[in-house]
Order: C-alpha cells, then sequence, then structure tokens
C-alpha cells in the first residue's frame, strides 16, 4: 500500500510540473507578440526569388521552420485536418517572400464540378504589430489582420481562362449563351466579387478580416501567390512589397511582427472556417545574408523547450524506473 | 440553437437565428392537379434568369415527374432518409392537436435542423448533390407507379378513385423562399438574408465565397452553385417583379415569371402581410383563403421545418400515404376541400391566371346557380358568381366569372387562317 501511494504521488508530482510547462508555453504563444516561441526569419536573399518556382534552390537558404497545426475548432463550419506545415521566409529587393510547404496526397485544383473543393493556404498578420496578438483566427475587430490567401483553383483561372463547364465536361453540347458578353449576367463577377473576378492575375488576393464572417477583400491586391503540386506535396510562395501604401501588414529590416499559417485540404471538402490552422508566431525581417541556417525557435523558447522536456525526459524515466522497481518487489 | 415558432409544425422547433419576420411574405400556390408538364414554367425561368455560361445545369424552377422524379435526383427520399436515420421510426405526427394556429397538428419528429446536433453538424443536415445527380432534370418523366414489387406491370384497375392503383403526379418547384431558410442559416458568412419587404431570400452576390454551405443545408436544392463565377445562386423570386419595377406593369407589383407563364393555370402568387410573426388575417386574400382559411393548399415536406412558403394542393387520385409524408396530415381535408368546392373556393380557383399582377384582394358578385347534380352520391351546385381580383394599387386587375365565357369563332374566319390545332 505505501508504495503505491507514494508512486502515485511522484507521478502526480511529475505530470504537474509537466503541465505547468505547457501552460507556460501556451501561454505565451497565445497572447504576448513579443514572445511567441517559435520565430520564423526572413533574411536577405543575394538571388532573386523566382515566383514562378516554388521549388527553386534559393529556397535552401531560408531556415525551415514546422510549423504543427490543429482542425479549426472555434465557430461553425468546423475542422480540418491536422498536420504539419514547412515554413521558410526570405526578403530581397524590398520584397518579403514566404514559402509554404504542406503534404497532401492529391491536387485539388479545379472547383469546375459541384463537389469540387481546392487546395489552398494563408498567411496572416497582425494589421498593426503590437503589443499583444489578435485572435489567431481572423483577428479581433480592433485588431484586425491581413491575409493573404492562395488557391490552387485561382491559378488554374488565372487570366481569362476562368473554368467553364466545356473545360470540366470537353463534350458538352450548348446551343447558345444569349447575352454572352454583357456583365449583368455574371453577378458575382458584376458587383465586384474578387472570388468571380475574371481578370486575375494572380493567384493569391489580399484580405482583410475582423473576427469571423467579416473577411473582405482588400481595396488594393498587391500579394502574388503561386504554388506547385508534386508528389504528394504542395510548396507555394507568396510575395509582397515590404512596405505599401495603405492599412495592411507592413515590414521593415530589423523589425519583428507575428504571422500564421492556415491550409485548407479539397479533397475533403476544407473550405472557410473547416481548415487547419496554426497559432501566431513571430516573424522577424532580418538584414542578415541568408545562408542556409538560423531562425527557428526563439531563445527564451528554446531555454523553455529544453527545460519541459528535460522534465518530461527525468519524470518518464523517473516513473519507468520505479514502476520495474515496484514491479520487481511484488514479483 | 435559438427557439422560434413554427406554425406549419405546430410547435417550437430549434434554429440558428432568434425569431424576426419580414412585413409581408412572398407566398404561391401550385394546384397540381391541374399541371400538365409543358414545362412553359421551367423555360420561363430559364430564358430569365439562368441562360448564361456556368448556369447550364441550373433549373430554379423545375417540374418533375413524382413518385420517380426529382431534380437532382431523388433530393427528397435522400432526404428522408437522413432524417430517418437521425431519428429512426420517430417522424410522426399527432394530428389529435389540430387548431387554428397549428393546421396539421403538432410535428413530433425532427427537423433538419434538429437533427444536426444529434448528428454532430453546424447547423442542419443535408448534402452537396453531385453533378450526375443534377443531369437529365426530367429522368422518369410519366413514369408511373404501378403494381407495388411488380416492375414493369401496370395495375388492371390502374384508375379507380378516390387512388389510382397505377399513378403519377407532376411536383412544380422554385425555391420556397422560407421562413426559416436552411440556406441563411448554413452561410457562415450570413451572404444570405430575408428581405423584410417580401420575405423572397437572396444570396448577396457580393459576399459569397463559393462554401456551398447552403447548397449542402437547403432541403429542397434550390440553393446552386455557379463554378466558373465560384460563388452560389438561387431563385431569386423574379424580385424586380414583385416590386412592381418592371416597366410593363408601371409600378405594379406582378407575379413571377414562372407563375405568370403558367399554360395550366395551375399557379398563383402573392404576397401575405406578417404581424408579430403571423399571417394577418385577411380572409380575402386569396393566398390566405387558400392555405389559411380553406386549407386547402399545403406546404411540401413540412417536416423538414423551413416552413417553406410555396403551397399545393394535392392531386387527389393519388395514395394518401404517400401524399402525407410529402405535404403532411393535412392531405387527406385538403383533398376533400376540394373534390367538393365550397362555393367561395369555387370563384377564387378562377383567380389562378387570370392576370399577372399580383393580386391583394378579392370581392365576390353572386351569380345563379347553373348546376344541380349528385355525383358519386353527392350533391354538387354550382353558381355562376363573378371574382374581381384588385392589384396592389387597388385597382380592378381581373374580373371571370365561374362559368367562363364560351366563343364560337365566326365561320367566316374558315379558311383564311389555318387551324393550328
Ligand atoms: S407551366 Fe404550369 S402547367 Fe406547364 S409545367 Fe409549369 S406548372 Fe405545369
Ligand atoms: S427553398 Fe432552399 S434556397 Fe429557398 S429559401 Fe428555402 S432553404 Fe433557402
Amino acid at each position: 500500500m505505501g508504495t503505491l501511494s507514494s508512486s502515485r504521488r511522484l507521478s502526480t508530482g511529475i505530470l504537474a510540473l509537466v503541465l505547468v510547462g505547457a501552460a507556460v508555453l501556451t501561454l505565451l504563444d497565445l497572447r504576448l507578440a513579443s514572445s511567441q516561441t517559435i520565430t520564423l526569419v526572413a533574411k536577405r536573399s543575394e538571388n532573386a526569388i523566382p515566383l514562378d518556382d516554388p521549388s527553386a534552390d534559393v529556397w535552401d537558404k531560408g531556415a525551415p521552420i514546422q510549423v504543427p497545426l490543429s482542425g479549426q475548432n472555434v465557430v461553425a463550419p468546423k475542422g480540418g485536418d491536422q498536420g504539419t506545415v514547412t515554413a521558410r521566409a526570405l526578403h530581397h529587393d524590398g520584397k518579403l517572400y514566404i514559402r509554404l510547404e504542406w503534404n497532401d496526397e492529391s491536387e485539388d485544383a479545379s472547383t469546375g464540378r459541384q463537389n469540387d473543393f481546392t487546395d489552398a493556404a494563408a498567411v496572416q498578420f497582425p494589421v498593426e504589430h503590437g503589443e499583444s496578438v489578435p485572435a489567431f483566427c481572423m483577428g479581433n475587430p480592433e485588431a484586425p489582420v491581413n491575409i493573404w490567401q492562395w488557391k490552387a483553383s485561382w491559378q488554374t483561372g488565372t487570366g481569362a481562362s476562368v473554368l467553364d463547364v466545356q473545360d470540366v465536361y470537353p463534350n458538352v453540347d450548348v446551343d447558345l449563351y444569349p447575352f454572352e458578353d454583357e456583365a449583368e449576367f455574371y453577378p458575382a463577377s458584376a458587383s465586384g466579387n474578387i472570388v468571380a473576378r475574371a481578370d486575375r492575375t494572380s493567384a493569391a488576393d489580399n484580405l482583410l478580416a475582423g473576427s469571423f464572417g467579416t473577411l473582405r477583400a482588400a481595396e488594393d491586391q498587391m500579394v502574388n501567390g503561386m504554388g506547385s503540386w508534386d508528389d504528394g506535396k504542395w510548396r507555394v510562395v507568396f510575395s509582397r512589397d515590404l512596405e505599401v501604401a495603405g492599412e495592411y501588414a507592413q515590414f521593415s529590416e530589423g523589425d519583428s511582427t507575428n504571422v500564421a499559417f492556415a491550409v485548407w485540404d479539397g479533397a475533403r471538402a476544407e473550405r472557410d472556417g473547416i481548415k487547419s490552422v496554426s497559432q501566431f508566431m513571430t516573424l522577424e525581417i532580418s538584414p542578415e545574408i541568408a545562408t542556409g541556417g538560423g531562425g527557428g525557435l526563439s531563445g527564451e523558447a528554446v531555454g523553455l523547450f529544453v527545460v519541459v522536456g528535460l522534465v518530461v525526459i527525468v519524470g518518464l524515466a523517473a516513473a519507468g524506473s520505479y514502476l520495474l522497481y515496484t514491479r520487481r518487489q511484488t514479483a | 440553437m435559438a427557439k422560434v415558432h413554427n406554425w406549419q409544425l405546430g410547435r417550437e422547433m430549434e434554429y440558428r437565428f432568434p425569431e424576426v419576420h419580414p412585413n409581408r411574405q412572398f407566398v404561391a400556390v401550385f394546384n397540381t392537379n391541374r399541371c400538365i408538364a409543358c414545362q412553359t414554367c421551367t423555360f420561363a425561368c430559364k430564358s430569365t434568369w439562368t441562360f448564361s455560361r456556368g448556369q447550364e445545369y441550373m433549373w430554379w424552377n423545375n417540374v418533375e415527374t413524382k413518385p420517380y422524379g426529382g431534380y437532382p435526383h431523388h433530393w427528397d427520399i435522400k432526404l428522408l432518409q437522413m432524417l430517418n436515420d437521425a431519428n429512426p421510426g420517430g417522424q410522426t405526427w399527432d394530428t389529435s392537436s389540430q387548431s387554428d394556429d397549428a393546421p396539421y397538428g403538432e410535428f413530433k419528429g425532427m427537423t433538419i435542423f434538429e437533427a444536426a446536433k444529434k448528428e454532430g453538424k453546424d447547423n442542419a443536415i443535408g448534402y452537396i448533390p453531385t453533378d450526375e445527380e443534377w443531369t437529365s432534370p426530367n429522368l422518369y418523366e410519366d413514369t408511373a407507379k404501378g403494381k407495388p414489387g411488380v416492375p414493369g406491370e401496370y395495375h388492371p384497375e390502374g384508375a379507380q378513385l378516390p387512388e389510382h392503383n397505377t399513378w403519377f403526379f407532376y411536383l412544380q418547384r422554385i425555391c420556397n423562399h422560407c421562413t426559416y431558410p436552411g440556406c441563411v442559416s448554413a452561410c457562415p458568412r450570413s451572404a444570405i438574408y430575408k428581405r423584410p419587404e417580401d420575405g423572397i431570400v437572396l444570396i448577396d452576390q457580393e459576399r459569397c465565397r463559393g462554401y456551398r454551405k447552403c447548397v449542402e443545408q437547403c432541403p429542397y436544392k434550390k440553393s446552386m452553385y455557379r463554378p466558373n463565377q465560384q460563388v452560389s445562386e438561387k431563385c431569386i423570386g423574379c424580385y424586380p417583379r414583385v416590386e412592381g419595377t418592371d416597366p410593363l406593369t408601371n409600378g405594379i407589383p406582378m407575379e413571377p415569371r414562372c407563375v405568370a407563364t403558367c399554360v395550366g393555370k395551375i399557379r398563383l402568387q402573392g404576397l401575405v402581410d406578417i404581424e408579430d410573426g403571423h399571417w394577418a388575417e385577411a380572409p380575402t386574400n386569396p393566398l390566405y383563403f387558400l392555405v389559411r382559411k380553406e386549407q386547402v393548399a399545403l406546404p411540401l415536406y413540412p417536416q423538414f421545418g423551413t416552413e417553406p412558403n410555396v403551397y399545393y394542393i394535392p392531386p387527389r387520385w393519388v395514395p394518401r400515404q404517400y401524399l402525407r409524408q410529402l405535404f403532411g396530415p393535412g392531405v387527406d381535408a385538403a383533398i376533400e376541400r376540394y373534390t367538393n368546392p365550397s362555393r367561395e373556393l369555387q370563384a377564387v380557383l378562377q383567380l389562378f391566371r387570370a392576370t399577372q399582377k399580383i393580386i391583394f384582394r378579392y370581392e365576390i358578385e353572386e351569380g345563379e346557380e347553373i348546376l344541380d347534380t349528385e355525383i358519386n352520391g353527392r350533391r354538387v351546385q354550382l353558381f355562376n358568381d363573378t371574382i374581381i381580383g384588385f392589384d396592389g394599387s387597388g385597382n380592378e386587375a381581373a374580373r371571370i366569372s365561374v362559368e367562363e365565357p364560351f366563343h364560337i369563332r365566326n365561320g367566316d374566319f374558315a379558311g383564311q387562317f389555318q387551324n393550328s390545332i
């Protein structure tokens, strides 16, 4: 009896320590802008970064961070398949580039059929980088967010080639489209809805939001985006000038802001709130030249991870040997 | 979820939003007994609203042959199955509690909204039909139900009233401009709204982002995705006509195209006033008369819970069990009243397609008796009353008698015009 209760006390103590460590991490991760646990560092690239090749060698110079995602479960529609996204960032010639990379078994780039949903990804920044970060899901009314969203389907539909029924079903036969060129018969695009734009030049949109359900197209479309899918992996590059006019996220060398990511899997009919999301992290625009190293975790986060990791390892070891010890005693 | 009152269910039910009502509600009555499935309504709609690229498969108005037809295929059977899976054997009515406020009694089962919680869905259960299901919109046209369990064989006594043993009928369908729309409750962006002036339900084409939650959660499948715009579209109730902004009538509210063009004279549309969340008593509004006073027209699948606003006079030859599943427990009484129409109903039925202006009120001038006979053991009397319909400005828009005027073509025309039929 005595042996059992003291072993229970020990494991409860270890568990408590682990939980406190995790809670500290979660707290830091969630709210304080200056102490986000993971930092994505955008160093200066000496080489130009091609937008049309998200797999270009230049990206080897950007230090990768692995960002865990979880299903959005705050408001309906909820969902999202959890996973990890690998993020890299660079800047070159006054432009910020962010590349996201994640596993996705199928390339879903069409919304031409009723049940087709597109793969998509987004990066999100606070419009104003301040003391605290906005809610990681779509921001707050007083702390809006600037979202760059890329959709594989927009890449398919870039330019004049909007997906028509003939693109999906080449043998379809239609007698006549009366008033084919009159704008009012395409009411979404005629009313300026950005998802229905026929004159799209980029597969990424510049959007603003101040809480759920408030996502809207920004007046200025200035974000470039391009993705390519290969062998079960999407690589998507976003880019924009570091500094721009307007109420949007701003970046400057030597400064930091926050960034969060979201990924949608079209094959699972993910759209809107049905997505995998990350918490906010720190994004640092560094004047250093990108060489492939650096970045990743901030000093204090590394410290915390090490402490928590040690606690877990020591705790597990202690609990294990204790169990072995008590087993032997009873045997 | 909020609690709202659904008079068609005779009870409160759960809905995403609290109860809000328009000042007036778009209401239509379709008399299934008269439809000849000419699809003029379908093409009137198509040639007005959905003739463009991306809308090829869209029929905001469709006429399907029941029991087998459906656009999209089997839409209603699928929904009924989903509801039954959520609430096995529990989709029943208590008809003992019928009253003026609950004319069909009380629905004891689960609506699409109530089943959502059970099934772990957000606001309502539903599904997105596939491309294949949207094809062949008139599949099973004129395909009759024969002997149960014997495919391909007609019943030897197929056509005997009150229930034909070999039967089909035409079901005309548009958006129901529901009081508690499944589409509105589905939209995460609140891009769908119900207009306060007429209860017409519209998708804001500027806000929609093509998530298709409305396509999923409209139980009648009347919200449709347009791929080349990457947004959803739906029946707009011909709102410019209902508003009276169509130049044809100089500001007078007009019925939608599918209603105005109806060859079989089966359709009537109008607006009923809503007061304190209820239909304001208006016994001489033809829609109010048919639905609430005479109760000869019934909602389609009231058990879905959206409080649809298109009402059907059920086909009088179809097995009642099937009809009760479609139109609820009011079926027997409605058929009884339709087959033995009151003097007022005889007159009101004449208003169908007498004008394309919306009739807000009618008056009846009594006429002489023109028939007094016995049919199926019942005394049947006909009176040649004249009904006068008044438009939105209170002016006379239609005048028609029960015995319609009979014209004999002047023999002089013989040989001058080719007789087309
Ligand atoms: S126009 Fe009238 S009669 Fe013809 S199919 Fe439509 S509802 Fe039926
Ligand atoms: S029928 Fe469907 S689309 Fe029309 S209002 Fe009702 S739920 Fe919405």
